[in-house]
């Protein structure tokens, strides 16, 4: 109809508007929300806190004096803030390979396809899509020293009534026991489909060869399993390094601070102190010491054999 | 050792008619298969007593509860009188309920806009998103992918504050924009429906380009069809994450008119005395969704799970 710009040899807006780069541009809005999400709502807050954490900064008082690195001086010389790093590792080393042990047995366990273990597929995995604050209620309740559910199972065995939340040795456990209850059903379902990954026929020629089953499970299939359970653990690690919500609806913090984990403290700082410096401060400490795990465990994921 | 012999041979040999078949005939197999049984039914019940406790808890009298628990009988879990004031309380239509100022039907609404905002949005970014890095041409495409994967390294909970700083400078906070609009796009769905994309034969859409169909009509009409078992898996995934999120609304949400379910059945029930009838249906209200979804939709879930092997 109209004398196209593409027309006029490559001069302004023509050169500009040619096809390839009208091709380019159309291309680039399809992404174009998504990076405007990731800028803003992940590497803006970065940004964010690093500058935070160099003011005094309350969420009611704003920004007050520029303080460099005092914060940072403050909370790594915090016994309250090493504490918290170190009953949030406690947590994660209790965790994650018990987890990773009982999620491979059940995944053993469960593999074999029938109307049996599909039921007790389905009932492992229902504390898994329900939320970690109806399981923290729940299981603080059944915990209850006198009026708890588990106290009540206890006295089949003649066990006298426990404290489990309010001893401070038995807190956290108590807290691990729980998480690992509602956590195991995921990693089942990420080692069962590891498991049938696996081709048949490496089984069934060690079978062939006259192979005892247990050699089976300990020579072949638990090796060829090797990368996904390592998967399962740098994954576990991340999430359990930031448990929260436990705590919040548990204990607090409590007994004795022993189940203060470092995202609960932050959320203390940032929320009930109103010292934003602060707690921003202490995420990003958390946030390099994340970072710094999960690139060493990816180095030693990479270098592991496939098949 | 019988158990870890029978069931390392599950694996061993798993195809029908071998060993295991023969071996169940014998009297040794028979004894095996019982303790399985057995095994089977403990697993089960580990795992779905505290949730029995916690129904039946919920439509039974909040006295019965307590009355029942030493010794352990069936009483301790089934209840005698059933009762569905605790239901009556916490939707505020029972007298004790409105006392107490309970509206759970505002959170559960609260909770299903949230919730059907993020998976909408999110599924239409990140479906546009993953189209583009699946199926279209542009120069550095692998740094802008590097760009959103390295995202998935920034830990959610432990940088829950300095999200909160910026989303309060844009205004968000205590809103409904602010629940919504940091999750319209995830890198872990992006990923997925990606790679979900990438499998869809190239010739299909080459087709529609010489039909003269623009990129916007190939992904509507050509790619979006075929990706919709990867689309229903992501779509529940993300409603899973946003339904049960908890530590972002509970520090964004300041005005209890706005508040999500999660955070309500912490933070109503218990304020100043727990009330367990109460706490148990309100635990019950925030659950019965996902799991309802979970169990029609078990198998896209399983599937999600072990495509993406990540949570939300």
């Amino acid at each position: 109809m109209l004398a196209t710009p593409i027309s006029t040899p490559a001069k302004g807006w023509g050169r500009i508007w040619s096809r390839r780069n009208r091709y380019y541009l159309i291309a680039f809005l399809f992404v174009l929300p998504a990076l405007i999400n990731f800028t803003v709502f992940r590497y803006l807050p970065i940004l964010a806190a690093l500058r935070a954490s160099m003011y005094q900064y309350s969420l009611l008082g704003g920004f007050g004096d520029f303080v460099g690195l005092d914060q940072y001086h403050a909370i790594l010389s915090d016994s309250f803030f090493r504490n918290s790093l170190w009953v949030t590792l406690k947590f994660t080393i209790y965790k994650v390979p018990l987890q990773v042990l009982f999620s491979l047995i059940l995944a053993l366990f469960l593999a074999r396809e029938n109307l049996g273990t599909a039921f007790v597929r389905s009932a492992v995995f229902t504390p898994v899509v329900t939320s970690v604050i109806v399981v923290s209620v729940l299981w603080s309740m059944m915990y209850h020293s006198q009026l708890g559910l588990i106290n009540s199972l206890l006295s089949i065995v003649g066990v006298p009534p426990q404290a489990f939340l309010s001893n401070p040795d038995r807190a956290l456990p108590a807290l691990t026991a729980m998480m690992i209850w509602k956590d195991v059903g995921f990693s089942m379902i990420i080692l069962m489909a590891g498991l049938k990954g696996i081709p048949v026929v490496y089984r069934e020629a060690a079978v062939v060869d006259g192979a005892k089953p247990w050699e089976v499970l300990w020579h072949i299939t638990l090796p060829l399993l090797r990368r996904v359970m390592m998967f399962v653990m740098v994954t576990q690690t991340i999430f359990s390094f930031q448990v929260f919500v436990p705590v919040y609806a548990m204990t607090r913090g409590g007994p004795l601070e022993r189940t203060k984990a470092v995202v609960y403290y932050i959320y203390q700082y940032g929320f009930l102190f109103q010292d934003m410096g602060t707690a921003s401060a202490m995420s990003i400490v958390t946030l390099i010491i994340l970072l710094v795990v999960s690139v060493g465990q990816m180095r030693l994921f990479r270098s592991d054999v496939s098949y | 050792m019988s158990i870890l012999d029978n069931v390392a041979g599950n694996l061993a040999a798993s195809t029908p008619g071998s060993s295991t078949e023969l071996r169940r005939a014998t009297w040794r197999g028979r004894l095996q298969m019982a303790v399985l049984i057995v095994v089977y039914v403990v697993m089960f019940l580990a795992f779905t007593i505290p949730f029995f406790w916690m129904f039946f808890g919920s439509i039974r009298e909040e006295a019965e509860i307590f009355a029942n628990l030493y010794p352990f009988t069936w009483k301790t879990i089934l209840p005698i009188k059933w009762s569905l004031k605790n239901y009556l309380d916490i939707f505020g239509i029972s007298d004790d309920g409105q006392k107490f100022g309970l509206q759970f039907q505002r959170f559960l609404g609260n909770s299903f806009l949230v919730s059907a905002g993020v998976v909408l949005s999110s599924l239409f970014f990140n479906t546009l998103a993953a189209y583009f890095f699946a199926r279209l041409r542009f120069p550095l495409k692998n740094v802008l992918l590097v760009f959103v994967i390295a995202t998935m390294l920034v830990p959610f909970q432990a940088t829950i504050v300095p999200l909160y700083i910026v989303v309060d400078a844009l205004g968000m906070a205590n809103s409904y924009n602010g629940l919504i609009f940091p999750w319209y796009a995830s890198p872990f769905v992006i990923f997925a429906l990606m790679q979900f994309m990438r499998d869809i034969p190239t010739d299909l859409d080459e087709a529609a380009v010489m039909d003269g169909a623009n990129l916007f009509h190939i992904l509507w009409r050509v790619i979006v069809p075929l990706s919709i078992p990867g689309i229903i898996t992501m779509a529940l995934l993300e409603f899973q994450f946003i339904w049960n999120l908890f530590y972002w609304p509970l520090i964004l949400i300041s005005s209890p008119q706005l508040q999500m379910i999660q955070v309500a059945i912490a933070t109503q029930t218990t304020q100043t005395q727990t009330f367990w009838g109460r706490t148990f249906a309100g635990s019950v209200t925030a659950s019965l969704p996902v799991i309802v979804l979970f169990l029609f939709l078990q198998r896209y879930y399983v599937q999600g799970i072990a495509l993406t092997g990540l949570k939300g």
